[in-house]
């Protein structure tokens, strides 16, 4: 081994590295440039915006204030796409649509400034605002609204949302499907005038159209740019001004927003980095949520996190769900056994440390239609024994197996209680199969799972939303295969019933029936614990996704 | 994970045969830190083996009121968030392991690796190529990054296929006992662990097939099958023993690994759902046992595994 | 030598073929599709079906794949789903450079930490120091990343409060003194995962460093270098340390496979935007062309390493004569 050959091997060794190296910052300066060149494109947009901006925002105070969130990335910012909360939670700032939600899930005009409906329900004819623009300044039209509800339904974007949320308008379906070539149940009539048509009177077709599917967008900007969203011209009250993958996206406040000037200027979220609450800690966040490991903490009022600790009930339910077209489930006091013989109540303050509340019913405190009973079967162990011994399985019960998204050896620890309290007040025995996300969708949707345990997120604030969409015998969405004419009766005509008291009651009722039936238990209803800096005023979680940020205000 | 290190070993030719091992041993016995790894080893499979008759607790007996409790006399390792002996739970996994090492010694190291590899050194020609170019390919493979890929998109296709046998034989209990769940970890398991001992036994073999005593035996007319087996896999036998030791630490770990993606063993108490359920910073600042007692565990098993496979080469060596 | 380095890598097409075609059909057959995922809750199975069919995902196994093939070969590999409006090759680039710096850093950590503690062992061979630090190496390197990480994560970030509890914000912070003068500190972001990376790989290093220095030191010319009179120090310096070095190179395919694989773990347990947890988000949501990309790199960067090993292994040792076997 000479000093020659040493040299030799760390030159080579070397050289290498430098190849690698070298090869990896051409990479790197490459994709950089790509970065620069949609930087500087938008930073032109954001130029013409700064200016009418600037001159609309002198009638009131200019917005101040900045707000640190921790969150992810959007996994779209097209709100024709986007189907998850995440996504949708920047989509409500960023765009808007004909109507909208207030703080108080209200359905208030946005982009429209009136709406009427025909006597027969069938027919909306919205007016737009006059003084509602898109983010660059331009006017919206009614043509714009009519560009952006067919561009959601068209093929080429292949929306997997656009017809769960437009499919009532008249031809939209058939549009999607590339068996027309035009809506006819979308009607400009001038330029401030826009017509919708649906094919059922749906009271709960105008809560549809505040989710993101309805937006409208700027034509100009998506056909003319591939990479449109990464910069959108929306109307909402925000403005994306920056957004690097897996580091930051800042919304800035638009200064001429037409529902009223926000509050809040800024809002910053973190998109990468470890704990939420340590990052609160030590000051570079100032809302974070709060886990299971430090809710002890945060409720004890002497704690540091005590005084700044907030829970705000959410529009989610998580429940078990029995396939009644396979056995045991098919008898339904197999089904109300294991529903009675678990103490939700208690494992919930056992296993999650009292974050989630005992669901009621289906329907969660403050939507349309809940009432204040406790419409749920009830924790009775003897009754269950009783409810097993009327079944037709009774001595030979069938391997029952129910499904889970998770990770782990393990079922999730909740189940594991709910397994534990079968044994020990039924003697049956429950096994857990763990499934990763993509595969578990797709057996749920075939109604392959004999049983599974899953959550529902509220769409929209009505309860159709929930107890139709995933019950009716007919609804693609219902994965148990439960089937009872006298709730699909109910449902049926709670569609179509056009006085909100009657029609909350019909659900009720129909809501009662499901639960006796007991093709899902339900278990929680969610409940969301922060922790709020004191500079920030008015922070609040709203149960499902609203735009809010212009509602706070952070002294800073 | 040096799943694809090969060792080279040198044995000495004329110490094979019952007196050879005799030999080892003892050079093994005044080895101190290699006795306390066996002890280790051996304790952890023999606490898994018969966890059912030591086990002060079933593995899944909770008791809400008593979740997330430090060690005490009733729970010697404490409780889980549901009041669970961890001590029990400790053992079941252990259980759990054994199962799965040994399985994949059997069936990839083993069984696998020692018959590719001789029948590429005995063969030679493009049986020989064949066997090793494909053992090139899975060794060139991130392992642990296909296992997790075959586990995830195999997982249901296998279950079904287990339940379709439940359905249309006698036999019973197959998906509920997790069966198939080891299967999938076995299987794609020894996809990957039998490279290194195939290599090195098909290049000891390379090496007898020159040496007189085994040409003698080939003209005098022996079968390949007789020729192999009294010749060759005496001669062998320590390099399979050496493959054996090396690769247990990896296959344990990757069990580990797997189950802690949640593509691993299914319906039975494991170190990697230990371990998850004990993971995350918060976690181990307010409970730090239910992290610390299947880590210690875990890191005493492959401790010793690396422990004892060095001095048993060392052994094997003459040192 | 130049023969035998281009016999194998004329090997790896053929295996990024075969990794390509298997993983295209193990993430393809398995139960689930990315349009479910993307769909979100309320899921049409007659929309999804046309969308199924508009994007080919209802093809043939092997024609989707020759598409991706046709496209990959150009450069071209396909959209993210769960990053709707971005390219593969534009998402997965930022997290390989990620990933490169913190393996290359890691990498060398482990070369100048793990030489010294092997020098500083075979120097005090026959004491108890030289067993202390090999078994305290051994130690670590049995210690799952799984089991490692949650106490260095609670110790620094919870306990002391010194380091951030995940993330990465680049290799340098730039500390300004007195609004001036720049000077490049390391980012905080580092330490934790560099630890992770190579608390397990300092042991090869070492135990090697101290065998051959163990070796050296009874070789004639280092003998006779100190019947000379030259001093321990000198003789250390001079002759042991560079030539018990040489061999040392030979554990760095080793590293850095390790490196490689424990990425995936570390990543994701960190929350580093690397490729490593790209992969796991990937493979949970069916991510399919993000998967084969990610896989692909992976493979590569996997056999490009033991190539390398093999190459520097038949430099330093002439013992090894490379492919000498193969006929």
């Amino acid at each position: 081994m000479s000093q020659n050959r040493l040299l030799a091997i760390l030159l080579s060794v070397l050289a290498v590295l430098v190849l690698v190296v070298g090869g990896l910052s051409a990479i790197l300066l490459l994709s950089g440039g790509d970065d620069d060149n949609g930087g500087t494109a938008s930073s032109g947009g954001g130029g013409t915006t700064t200016e009418t901006g600037g001159g609309g925002g002198n009638l009131a105070e200019p917005s101040s204030g900045r707000i640190r969130l921790a969150s992810s990335d959007p996994i779209t910012l097209d709100p024709h796409l986007a189907g998850d909360a995440t996504s949708a939670e920047y989509i409500v700032e960023i765009f808007g649509g004909l109507l909208t939600l207030d703080q108080d899930l209200n359905i208030v005009p946005d982009l429209a400034e009136s709406f009427e409906v025909s006597a027969d329900g069938l027919t909306y004819t919205f007016t737009l605002r006059e003084d509602a623009v898109f983010h660059d300044g331009r006017s919206v039209t009614a043509e714009d609204v009519a560009y952006s509800l067919n561009r959601a339904a068209s093929r080429e974007l292949s929306s997997p949302t656009a017809l769960a949320y437009l499919g009532d308008i008249v031809g939209m379906r058939e549009y999607f499907f590339g068996l027309a070539d035009s809506i006819p149940g979308i009607q400009v009539v001038d330029d401030r005038t826009i017509q919708l048509t649906i094919d059922a009177p749906k009271p709960y077709f105008l809560a549809k159209l505040t989710y993101p599917t309805a937006f409208v967008v700027d034509r100009q900007q998506v056909e003319s740019n591939r990479n449109w969203t990464r910069r959108p011209n929306g109307t909402g009250p925000y403005k994306l001004t920056e957004w690097r993958l897996g580091e930051r996206l800042v919304l800035e406040a638009n200064q001429s927003y037409h529902l009223g000037q926000p509050s809040l200027r800024e809002a910053v979220y973190l998109l990468s980095g470890g704990s939420a609450l340590t990052r609160w800690e030590n000051d570079e966040l100032d809302v974070a949520p709060i886990s299971v490991n430090d809710i002890d903490r945060a409720r004890d009022p002497n704690s540091d996190l005590g005084p700044y600790y907030e829970a705000f009930p959410q529009f989610t339910i998580s429940y078990l769900a029995f396939n009644v077209n396979q056995p045991p489930f098919d008898d339904p006091h197999v089904r109300r056994a294991l529903g009675m013989s678990i103490d939700r109540e208690r494992i919930a303050n056992v296993t999650f440390d009292g974050m989630l509340q005992k669901a009621t019913g289906i329907l969660m405190p403050g939507m349309p239609g809940f009432v204040d009973d406790d419409l749920s079967l009830p924790f009775d162990p003897e009754a269950a024994r009783a409810e097993l011994a009327q079944s037709q399985y009774a001595d030979n019960m069938p391997v029952i197996q129910i499904t889970e998204v998770g990770a782990g050896a393990e079922a999730s620890v909740d189940m594991q209680a709910f397994i534990e309290q079968w044994r020990e007040h039924l003697g049956v025995e429950v096994q857990v199969r763990q499934s990763d996300f993509a595969s578990f969708l797709s057996a749920q949707d075939q109604q392959q799972l004999q049983a599974f345990s899953a959550a529902w997120i509220m769409d929209y604030p009505d309860p159709e939303d929930v107890i139709d969409l995933l019950h009716h015998s007919g609804s693609q969405l219902n994965a148990t295969g439960y089937s009872n004419p006298e709730f699909d009766a109910l449902v049926e005509q709670a569609r179509v019933e056009q006085d909100p008291t009657t029609r909350l009651d019909l659900y009720r009722q129909a809501e009662v029936v499901l639960l006796e039936d007991a093709p899902w238990v339900p278990l929680y209803f969610g409940v969301s614990h922060v922790v709020v800096k004191d500079q920030v005023q008015g922070w609040f979680e709203p149960p499902m996704v609203v735009p809010r940020l212009r509602y706070i205000t952070v002294n800073r | 994970m040096a799943m694809t290190a090969t060792q080279e070993v040198y044995v000495d030719e004329s110490s094979v045969g019952e007196s050879a091992w005799r030999q080892v041993w003892g050079r093994l016995r005044r080895k101190k830190l290699a006795m306390i790894s066996l002890l280790i080893v051996v304790a952890i499979y023999l606490g898994g083996i018969f966890a059912p008759l030591i086990a002060p607790y079933g593995y899944n007996t909770q008791d809400l009121d008593r979740g997330l409790e430090g060690p005490s006399a009733d729970h010697w390792l404490g409780t889980d968030r549901l009041g669970r002996d961890m001590l029990s739970r400790t053992l079941y996994s252990a259980r759990t392991t054994v199962v799965v090492t040994t399985a994949v010694v059997l069936s990839g190291s083993l069984f696998i690796g020692t018959t590719l590899g001789l029948i590429a050194g005995y063969r030679g020609g493009w049986v020989d190529n064949l066997i090793m170019r494909v053992g090139d390919i899975f060794a060139g493979l991130p392992a642990i990054i296909m296992l997790i890929l075959i586990n995830a998109s195999l997982g249901r296709r296998v279950e079904d296929a287990a339940r379709w046998v439940e359905d249309h034989t006698f036999l019973d209990g197959l998906v509920s006992s997790g069966f198939h769940s080891y299967l999938l970890v076995f299987g794609a398991l020894s996809l990957f662990f039998w490279v290194g001992s195939a290599r090195v036994i098909r290049a000891q073999v390379l090496q007898l097939r020159e040496n007189d005593f085994i040409l003698a035996a080939e003209s005098l007319g022996g079968s390949s099958a007789r020729v192999i087996r009294s010749h060759i896999l005496p001669n062998v036998s320590f390099l399979i023993v050496l493959g054996i030791s090396a690769s247990l630490g990896g296959i344990a770990g990757s069990e580990i690994l797997l189950t802690w993606f949640g593509v691993g063993v299914q319906n039975a108490p494991s170190f990697g759902g230990m371990i998850y359920e004990g993971s995350g910073a918060r976690t181990f600042q307010s409970h730090p046992h239910l992290l610390l007692v299947p880590g210690a565990v875990v890191t005493a098993l492959l401790f010793a595994f690396n422990l004892f496979g060095d001095a048993l080469n060392d052994a094997m060596r003459g040192r | 030598m130049g023969a035998y380095v281009i016999r194998r890598l004329a090997w790896l097409p053929l295996i990024l073929f075969i990794v390509s075609f298997a993983t295209f059909a193990l993430a393809r057959f398995g139960p689930g599709d990315p349009v479910t995922v993307a769909a979100g809750q309320i899921r049409d199975p007659e929309v999804l079906a046309q969308i199924r069919q508009d994007k080919g995902l209802d093809d043939p196994i092997p024609v989707q794949y020759a598409r991706w093939l046709g496209d990959a070969v150009r450069g071209d590999f396909g959209e993210s789903f769960i990053q709707r409006g971005f390219t593969v090759s534009e998402l997965i680039f930022p997290k390989m450079w990620v990933s490169a710096q913190l393996g290359f850093l890691a990498l060398v950590m482990i070369f100048v930490v793990g030489i010294p503690l092997g020098l500083l062992a075979a120097r005090l061979a026959g004491t108890w120091v030289d067993p202390a630090i090999i078994g305290t190496l051994l130690f670590l390197q049995a210690i799952p990343v799984l089991v490692l990480i949650p106490p260095l994560l609670w110790l620094f970030a919870l306990q002391f409060n010194i380091l951030p509890v995940g993330g990465w914000d680049g290799i340098f912070e730039i500390w300004w003194i007195a609004g001036v003068i720049a000077v490049p500190i390391p980012d905080p972001h580092l330490y934790l995962p560099l630890l992770a990376f190579t608390l397990p790989g300092f042991v090869g290093v070492a135990r090697l460093v101290r065998i051959s220095a163990l070796e050296v030191n009874t070789l004639d010319y280092v003998r006779t270098a100190r019947a000379k009179g030259l001093s321990e120090a000198n003789v250390q310096w001079r002759h042991v340390f560079p030539n018990s070095l040489l061999p040392v190179i030979t554990v760095f395919g080793l590293a850095l496979s390790g490196i490689i694989e424990g990425a995936l773990f570390i990543e994701v347990l960190l929350g580093i935007p690397g490729i490593g947890s790209f992969l796991f988000e990937a493979v949970t949501s069916r991510d399919y062309d993000v998967i084969m990309a990610a896989t692909v790199i992976f493979a590569t960067a996997f056999v490009l390493t033991n190539l390398l090993a093999e190459i520097i292994y038949g430099l330093v040792d002439p013992r090894v004569r490379l492919g000498a076997s193969r006929n």
